[in-house]
């Protein structure tokens, strides 16, 4: 087997909720050095013109670090926004708003990845609906073919190509794909494959952390 | 009758054409609209093309204009595309700055060219550091009705097999560049990459070339790019109900077919057009 | 989405208990909430939370071509921003009031003051020079944000470091860190704005005020003052008149808070170089609190992917292996083909309109009959080419 030395590995990872008074909910997810908070705010009333008839118009703003929100942030706020609406039982809201800010505190890698887990991790903390859950991992294949999870910034620059999966907590099918780089159809199953393995991992850490949360001991 | 049960109860409509195996326009789950391709088709351009997939009309033009190169880059040339979704091509677009889906489609295409390496970047310079090819991309949408993705891709590459720059030389003594333009020459396309969208409906069935309607009612959509090396080069998937790794297997099979047959077509075209010069 | 506003109850409520000196907080008049500085693992890269009140503040940098009327300085570019995160009445891209005069003021107080060398950020004179981008980013909101953003940017100045750069003749490099030791900027000294609220036309003053204060409160001054007890700048608003005295009694709080608020910076800084120089962990994952049970972490570990290349094969095998063989395009005209067919195209290939973008097309092989049915489920029609233009279907 030729991942046995290099055996893919998720970084140290971890979170907190409920740390600003203002929103709804809020979060923050740590993967290593990248870290990315997060607040909702909703179920609220909507702009008449967004206002959806039969569910609630989910919102999705990504700010990042310095400078202004660019096309990329665009591309990854649909990415985002997609998954949590598939997740979100938005007919149980009709006619009103969800928005879901998130901000940038650091980029060492996966970013997209971990928007998506700190976006999961808020849903959860401001109580909202939803028919299942999800995560997000990366994968990046570098110049030998090896498969790296959860890769650093410098691991994303040297890949060949780098694919991020968002897994869903139900049946651990796949509920998002955004990659870059060009791969085979081999290397594509293999690393959906480590994606749902490393998703496992996740969910037992939402379970924990709800369990933590809710219990009486610490 | 039917318009009326259209009307009241989309998903229904497409539901009992979808358990009969076969799409409201009469298509099977798995095919493509007819893909119609015309290379050349403004003169003024560098290169040009224009393709129709159903009623979804996209046009690309080419424009080539010298530039400095980037400090950080300085024997590349660069490529700039960008997507135009006017009004004119559906009521759901407003006039104004690009809005969400535009600018989607712009980075989407921007990371195609990136990620493939279609043209050598290299290959637009012309002396490092002083000048260098600049190619802007426009693509524009007359009618939109479904996957555009695909058809963007398709005019874009078709667009750059098309293109022909003139030969240019920095004059030593005036340092100056001078402009041949009786010399001019195609571009090198390495790559030959072929968008192939997928619709899923009901969480379930996946349908192949989804039009406006359908990709409004559909619960996810799905982009496989593929080139002629049946590599992936994207495999863009935004979000939308949760599929199992082997129906996403299928999509990639199916776009790998699809390559082969817009290559054929470009190449076909691209011949004809040059065997009539 | 709307801010809540505040009841009448509420207000009297809040005003009454300023009179009685008793804060909602349980605060005296001249207390400051608790001020929490971390660093990121960036340089530059700083966090102040003040209470509930969180911003973040990131320095960057470019190199730029200077002011025509400044060809030896470098640039200081302030940008505070407040996210929707913060507040539900914040809206994302609007230029409200409250925006622009907590920009103005952090101007005033960090680029107005001199307090960074910005002739040391010259590269070469007249063509470029350093531009130092601040990005405030205010993550939540329970007042005295001026206060809390002008502690987040002078603290992300002081840690903030440029790479190195070497000039030959006209050509700039500038060196990765890890081939040289990026540089600090020079802080000459570190102005800290304090805020005093006015309640009941100035008869009433209170420190660092809370959101549900500042809703209340009738008049807001703003000192910006460095631990040298120099003013940088002072700021009256909301149009209540103050005497002297109380100007003078609020600038000798401000020295004391000020001093307080510089030794905490200066401490924070000093433990963030002390981890990176033992190679001890750093950044925001060290300083959340482990023990609240909103918190969870997990360590590094490896993942079990022993059965992946099974996996992936047998999906492959599985799935139907594409067709070798895929149907010919037609070339309807030079220049122009198709594929795939059987249903209504309303591109007209068997008009003429073609004739005028290709004027030079002399033979045309229009092999199609046309064939018209009218379809029943749709009103539009479906031209169906007869088997001459018929190619072979695509599978599947």
């Amino acid at each position: 087997m030729e991942l046995d030395i290099n055996s893919p590995v998720l970084r140290e990872f971890g979170s907190e909720q409920s740390l600003l008074s203002k929103p709804d909910g809020s979060a923050t997810f740590m993967q290593g050095d990248t870290s990315v908070m997060v607040g909702v705010y909703g179920p609220a009333e909507v702009k008449v013109n967004k206002e959806i008839y039969d569910r609630a118009t989910l919102e999705v703003l990504i700010q990042p670090k310095s400078g202004m929100p660019s096309v990329r942030e665009r591309t990854r706020e649909q990415c985002v926004r997609e998954t949590c609406e598939a997740a979100l039982l938005s007919t149980l809201h009709p006619r009103s708003s969800l928005t879901l800010v998130l901000q940038v505190v650091h980029d060492d890698g996966s970013l997209l990845a971990c928007c998506l887990n700190a976006a999961c991790m808020v849903l959860m903390d401001a109580g909202l609906p939803m028919s299942r859950l999800f995560c997000g991992v990366t994968c990046a294949i570098d110049a030998e073919g090896q498969i790296i999870t959860d890769p650093t910034a410098q691991q994303e620059k040297e890949s060949r190509a780098l694919l991020t999966f968002a897994i869903d907590s139900k049946e651990h099918n796949v509920m998002m794909s955004s990659t870059k780089g060009s791969f085979s159809m081999k290397e594509m199953q293999q690393c959906i494959a480590v994606s749902q393995k490393a998703s496992e991992r996740i969910f037992q850490f939402y379970r924990d952390s709800v369990k933590r949360r809710y219990s009486k001991i610490l | 009758m039917a318009a009326g049960f259209k009307t009241a109860e989309p998903q229904e409509y497409h539901r009992s054409f979808l358990k009969e195996k076969c799409r409201p326009d009469g298509r099977e789950l798995g095919e493509f609209r007819p893909t119609t391709l015309n290379v050349g088709s403004i003169n003024t351009a560098n290169g040009s093309a224009l393709v129709k997939i159903g009623n979804t009309t996209v046009i690309c033009g080419i424009k080539a204009e010298l530039a400095v190169p980037t400090a950080d880059a300085p024997d590349k040339g660069y490529i700039v595309p960008n997507v135009d979704l006017p009004p004119l091509c559906s009521s759901r677009f407003r006039p104004g700055p690009p809005g969400e889906q535009a600018q989607v489609a712009s980075q989407f295409i921007a990371d195609i060219i990136d990620d493939t390496n279609i043209i050598k970047k290299e290959d637009l310079c012309i002396e490092k550091s002083k000048l260098c090819w600049v190619l802007y991309c426009d693509i524009m949408c007359l009618d939109y009705d479904g996957n555009l993705l695909d058809a963007c891709i398709i005019t874009l590459l078709a667009a750059l097999k098309n293109a022909q720059l003139p030969k240019v030389t920095i004059n030593k003594e005036t340092d100056l560049p001078e402009v041949d333009t009786q010399h001019k020459r195609h571009l090198q396309i390495n790559k030959h990459p072929v968008a192939s969208s997928f619709a899923v409906f009901d969480d379930e069935v996946i349908i192949v070339d989804p039009t406006t309607e359908e990709e409004s009612l559909a619960t996810a959509l799905i982009t496989a790019v593929t080139d002629e090396d049946d590599q992936l080069c994207a495999f863009h998937k935004p979000g939308g109900s949760s599929l199992l790794a082997e129906k996403l297997q299928d999509c990639v099979s199916r776009a790998v077919t699809r390559n082969r047959e817009i290559n054929k077509l470009i190449d076909k075209v691209t011949e004809s057009k040059k065997s009539s010069k | 989405m709307r801010e809540t506003p505040l009841s009448n109850c509420e207000r009297d409520f809040l005003l009454k208990g300023i009179q009685e000196k008793k804060r909602l907080d349980g605060r005296q008049t001249y207390d400051y909430r608790n001020i929490k500085i971390s660093f990121g693992t960036d340089y530059g890269c700083c966090t102040v939370t003040l209470g509930k009140t969180r911003v973040l503040a990131q320095v960057s940098c470019e190199l730029v071509p200077p002011k025509d009327s400044r060809p030896t300085e470098g640039i200081m570019f302030f940008n505070l921003e407040l996210s929707p995160m913060a507040s539900p009445g914040f809206q994302s891209n609007r230029q409200s009031e409250l925006l622009v005069t907590l920009n103005r003021q952090l101007e005033r107080c960090l680029r107005n003051s001199r307090c960074i060398d910005t002739e040391s950020l010259c590269v070469i004179s007249g063509e470029k020079v350093w531009q130092i981008r601040v990005d405030v980013h205010v993550l939540n909101h329970d007042g005295n944000l001026m206060d809390a953003a002008s502690v987040a940017a002078i603290s992300a100045l002081c840690h903030f470091k440029r790479p190195e750069v070497a000039i030959q003749g006209r050509d700039v490099t500038v060196f990765s860190p890890e081939e040289r030791d990026p540089v600090p900027l020079s802080v000459y000294h570190m102005p800290i704005c304090v805020s005093f609220a006015f309640f009941q036309q100035g008869s009433y003053l209170l420190v660092d005020p809370c959101e549900k204060e500042e809703l209340v409160m009738d008049g807001l001054l703003v000192l910006a003052m460095n631990k040298h007890r120099e003013i940088c700048s002072i700021q009256s608003s909301g149009g209540i008149m103050l005497l002297k005295d109380q100007v003078l009694r609020c600038s000798k709080i401000a020295s004391v808070k000020v001093s307080e608020i510089t030794e905490l910076i200066t401490k924070a800084l000093e433990n963030d170089r002390r981890a990176r120089k033992e190679g001890g962990k750093f950044g925001f994952a060290e300083s959340i609190a482990k023990e609240r049970i909103t918190v969870l972490t997990r360590e590094e570990a490896p993942l079990d992917t022993t059965d992946i290349q099974a996996t992936a094969d047998g999906i492959i095998s599985k799935a139907d292996a594409p067709p070798e063989v895929v149907p010919s395009p037609v070339i309807v005209a030079t220049g122009t083909g198709q594929v795939g067919e059987g249903l209504e195209n309303t591109w007209g290939l068997e008009e003429d309109d073609e004739e005028e973008e290709m004027a030079d097309v002399t033979e045309r092989k229009t092999k199609e009959d046309e064939v018209m049915v009218l379809s029943d489920s749709e009103e539009e029609e479906v031209v169906i080419l007869n088997q001459d233009g018929r190619s072979k279907r695509s599978q599947r």
